[in-house]
């Protein structure tokens, strides 16, 4: 009977400790998330911060490059299942430090709440892991955010890796097919609006697509 | 091909069908019925409906204006691939795409077109008992497509200097280059192949053979997924399926109305992945030899990031513009590689400032290639419960892993020829980053683990293989499956083996060969 009851309270202090320091206590999401939910906004930061810190060599930081609506958006479009593997990734990270501690004192910590020296230590320790499937799984989450932050159009401009801007021409297909979902009637273009294919190569030095030109006009403060 | 006339265009419309336009399940009948879109499939459609035949070519994926292209390769792959593109083997840890659009892997690959040498050929048809599977045989048909898309080795006007230092570099070590041969007419140079070519430069089948089906009298319906092969007896009478919403990736809720169409004959060409599982979820049709399925190889690729020191545009330039067909005896053939810039980074080392650096080091930076021709790696494609998405089983062999050790050590040699500062192999378990070529000797040791070669394999092959012997092929010379009278495969499954170099231009020689031989027997 005694056992019994030390037995419900022990699974009772556990359970308590898991969702105080797992699960209860984060901010508001960003508004506007369609998958993400609060504490996953929190681990996409907290990564974001220590992965990509300010100071570095790039134009953003990871906590400037809002990879919250990016790493959203990304999921949003996957399919369920490799979304929910996605999540599954990330729920795993944040709350490994519970089971398995940072050695620093208040390592034992949800990954967001972590300091962030011991945030690199813990990415660092699933990078250089023995075991390759652990290594896998860091590529894997790593990949999530570099696609989300380098994809980031003011990091792009930076880098003058924008997209070229291009007048998409007018071919067969666009006369054929209407834009994806569309119905035939919405088709802009007859047979006549078909353009000449353009033929002098690019201007590798020349203008870029209008929506990232637009983020470095931001960037420098320009309307 | 140039552009249809205008009476051919206003033809061709009404006979083409999108997602909007289904409003109930329907029933058609056609002489061949062509499940997938891909190069193969697009293709034997128009050969055949070139014939006279009435044709259906089915699609599951949508058609793809240039308004619809995601410069963001990100989206652009949640789009445009299977599983986002985020499909991976089992076994060795793999990514793989394959395209959901019409005109299949055309739509986002690089548009390289290569015959395969005399070699590839003779292996096949000496172990896979096939003898009229030669180059003098298929070259009437690669010179027919050549002609047709336009294909042409990719000037230097449009190489950028990333694929030229790729030339520097082999022209220093006395290794043999050549710009390579695709299927694109009047390319700009924006390296953008993957995401859609916005100039419509690249000839994919969306913008050149299927427009020519649909002016040659068929009917292609898009957004339709094929789900049966059905079957009377020894012969085929048709398929059935739903319609799939586009990006619904298999959810229940994206599909919708269902349809059959009967017909004469079937071709399946839905792609060397699907096909099987096409035929595993009809009753395990066409399987007497117990090899559907079985066989898969792929040509696993590796990628290596050399870094100048100067700043070389590297967003200029074909996505694929350089190549050398030197090694192709010991297994490899090099190439030049580029692609949305956040893809070619996942692969780059470090954390924090560390990785922010190499970021910033991409405008010095360009990627050469290797694929290797893994023969002895070796898998199979199962099917899920109910679910079209292929399991793919799949082992990197050990005496393989010499070849794309060897191939590694060679790209690193061919960047410090052309002054490469350093390299990023890009291989786990050494180095992040190698200085010279001396110490570029450890890519061809053993310290290169097998778990640490990252590697992709997007050219994939022979689950449906070719073979002399009905009991150890599925599919005969003229691409007929043994088991039954009418029903043909033509995807680059049917290849007995891994064709040395890229594998859409043969894929599609193979298709316009055995669409005539079936267009004869209709
Ligand atoms: C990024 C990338 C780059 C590449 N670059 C090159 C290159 O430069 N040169 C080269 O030679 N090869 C390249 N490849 C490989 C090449 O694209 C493929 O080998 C080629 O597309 C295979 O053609 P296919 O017709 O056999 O199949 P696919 O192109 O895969 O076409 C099959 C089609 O069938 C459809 N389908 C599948 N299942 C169904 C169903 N149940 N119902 C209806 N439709 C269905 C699919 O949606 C698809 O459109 C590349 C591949 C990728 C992914
Ligand atoms: S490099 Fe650019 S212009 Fe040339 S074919 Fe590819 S996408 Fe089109």
């Amino acid at each position: 009977m005694l056992t019994s009851l030390l037995l419900v309270v022990l699974v009772a202090g556990l359970a308590v400790f898991v969702h105080r320091r797992g699960f209860a206590g984060y901010a508001p999401a960003p508004a506007g998330l369609a998958v993400l939910h609060r504490g996953e906004a929190a681990f996409v930061q907290a990564v974001a911060e220590v992965l990509f810190p300010a100071g570095g060599a790039m134009a953003l930081s990871g906590a400037d490059a809002q990879l919250a609506q990016s790493v959203d958006r990304h999921l949003a479009a996957l399919p369920e299942a490799k979304r929910f593997q996605i999540r599954l990734l990330f729920h795993f990270v944040e709350h490994v430090t519970l089971f398995l501690p940072e050695h620093e004192p208040g390592g034992r910590q949800r990954f967001s709440s972590l300091s962030a020296a011991a945030r690199v230590s813990l990415l660092e320790r699933l990078a250089n892991h023995p075991r390759s499937v652990v290594r896998l799984l860091f590529t894997a989450l790593r990949s999530v955010f570099v696609l989300a932050y380098l994809g980031h159009p003011e990091n792009l401009h930076a880098l003058d890796l924008a997209p070229f801007e291009i007048d998409p021409v007018v071919s067969d297909a666009e006369v054929l097919f209407p834009r994806v979902g569309a119905l035939p009637g919405s088709i802009p273009h007859g047979p006549a609006d078909r353009t000449e294919p353009v033929r002098t190569p690019l201007d590798p030095s020349g203008p870029r697509h209008p929506a990232y030109a637009r983020a470095g006009r931001q960037e420098r403060g320009e309307a | 091909m140039s552009p249809l006339a205008t009476e051919q265009l206003e033809g061709a419309r009404e006979r083409v069908r999108v997602f909007a336009q289904y409003d109930h399940a329907f029933e058609e009948k056609c002489d061949v019925v062509v499940v997938g879109s891909g190069p193969s499939g697009s293709v034997a459609a128009y050969e055949l409906a070139a014939a006279g035949h009435d044709v259906i070519l089915l699609e599951e994926g949508p058609p793809f204006t240039t308004r619809d292209f995601a410069l963001d390769g990100n989206l652009s792959m949640t789009r445009t691939m299977r599983e986002g593109g985020l499909r991976m083997t089992r076994g060795t840890t793999m990514p793989t795409m394959q395209a959901v659009a019409l005109g299949g892997g055309s739509l986002v690959n690089s548009a390289i077109c290569v015959r395969p040498p005399d070699s590839v050929f003779e292996r096949w048809s000496s172990r896979y008992d096939l003898d009229r599977t030669d180059r003098a045989n298929l070259d009437p048909h690669y010179d027919a497509i050549a002609e047709f898309l336009g294909i042409e080795p990719t000037p230097d006007a449009v190489q950028g200097k990333r694929n030229l230092l790729f030339r520097e570099g082999c022209d220093a070590l006395g290794i043999d280059s050549e710009p390579i041969a695709r299927n694109v007419r009047n390319c700009r140079g924006s390296g953008e192949c993957f995401t859609g070519c916005r100039n419509r430069a690249k000839q994919s089948m969306d913008v050149s053979y299927v427009p020519a089906v649909l002016a040659a009298g068929a009917r292609v319906l898009t957004s339709v997924q094929v789900q049966e092969i059905r079957r009377s007896g020894r012969r085929v009478t048709g398929v059935s399926g739903q319609v799939v919403a586009p990006f619904s990736h298999g959810r229940a809720s994206g599909r919708s109305h269902a349809f059959r169409i009967e017909a004469k004959a079937v071709v399946l060409a839905a792609g060397c992945t699907a096909t099987p599982v096409l035929l595993q979820h009809s009753d395990d049709l066409a399987n007497a030899s117990g090899q559907v399925g079985r066989n898969l190889q792929f040509h696993p690729g590796v990628a290596v990031a050399g870094v100048f020191p100067e700043a070389i545009d590297s967003l200029f330039g074909a996505t694929q513009g350089y190549q050398s067909l030197s090694f192709l005896d010991e297994g490899f053939k090099l190439e030049t590689l580029w692609a949305p810039s956040p893809l070619l980074a996942i692969r780059f080392p470090g954390i924090g400032a560390d990785l922010q650096a190499r970021f910033a080091e991409l405008p010095q930076i360009a990627i050469f290639d290797a694929i290797a021709s893994a023969n002895r790696s070796l898998g199979r494609v199962r099917k899920r419960f109910r679910s079209l998405e292929p399991v793919l089983e799949w082992r990197l062999h050990p005496d393989d892993v010499q070849i794309l050790r060897r191939s590694l050590h060679v790209i690193a040699q061919i960047f410090f020829a052309a002054g490469a500062r350093k390299i990023l192999p890009g291989v786990g378990g050494i180095a992040d980053v190698i200085h010279s070529v001396e110490d570029a000797a450890i890519l061809d040791s053993s310290a290169v683990k097998p778990s640490g070669l990252v590697m992709g394999g997007n050219h994939v092959f022979c689950t449906t293989r070719m073979h002399g012997d009905p009991t150890r092929g599925v599919v005969d010379e003229d691409g007929r499956a043994h088991d039954l009278e009418n029903l043909y495969i033509a995807d680059t499954g049917i290849f007995p083996q891994c064709p040395s170099v890229n594998p859409m231009f043969t894929g599609m020689a193979l298709a316009r060969r055995q669409a005539q031989v079936l267009s004869e027997r209709l």
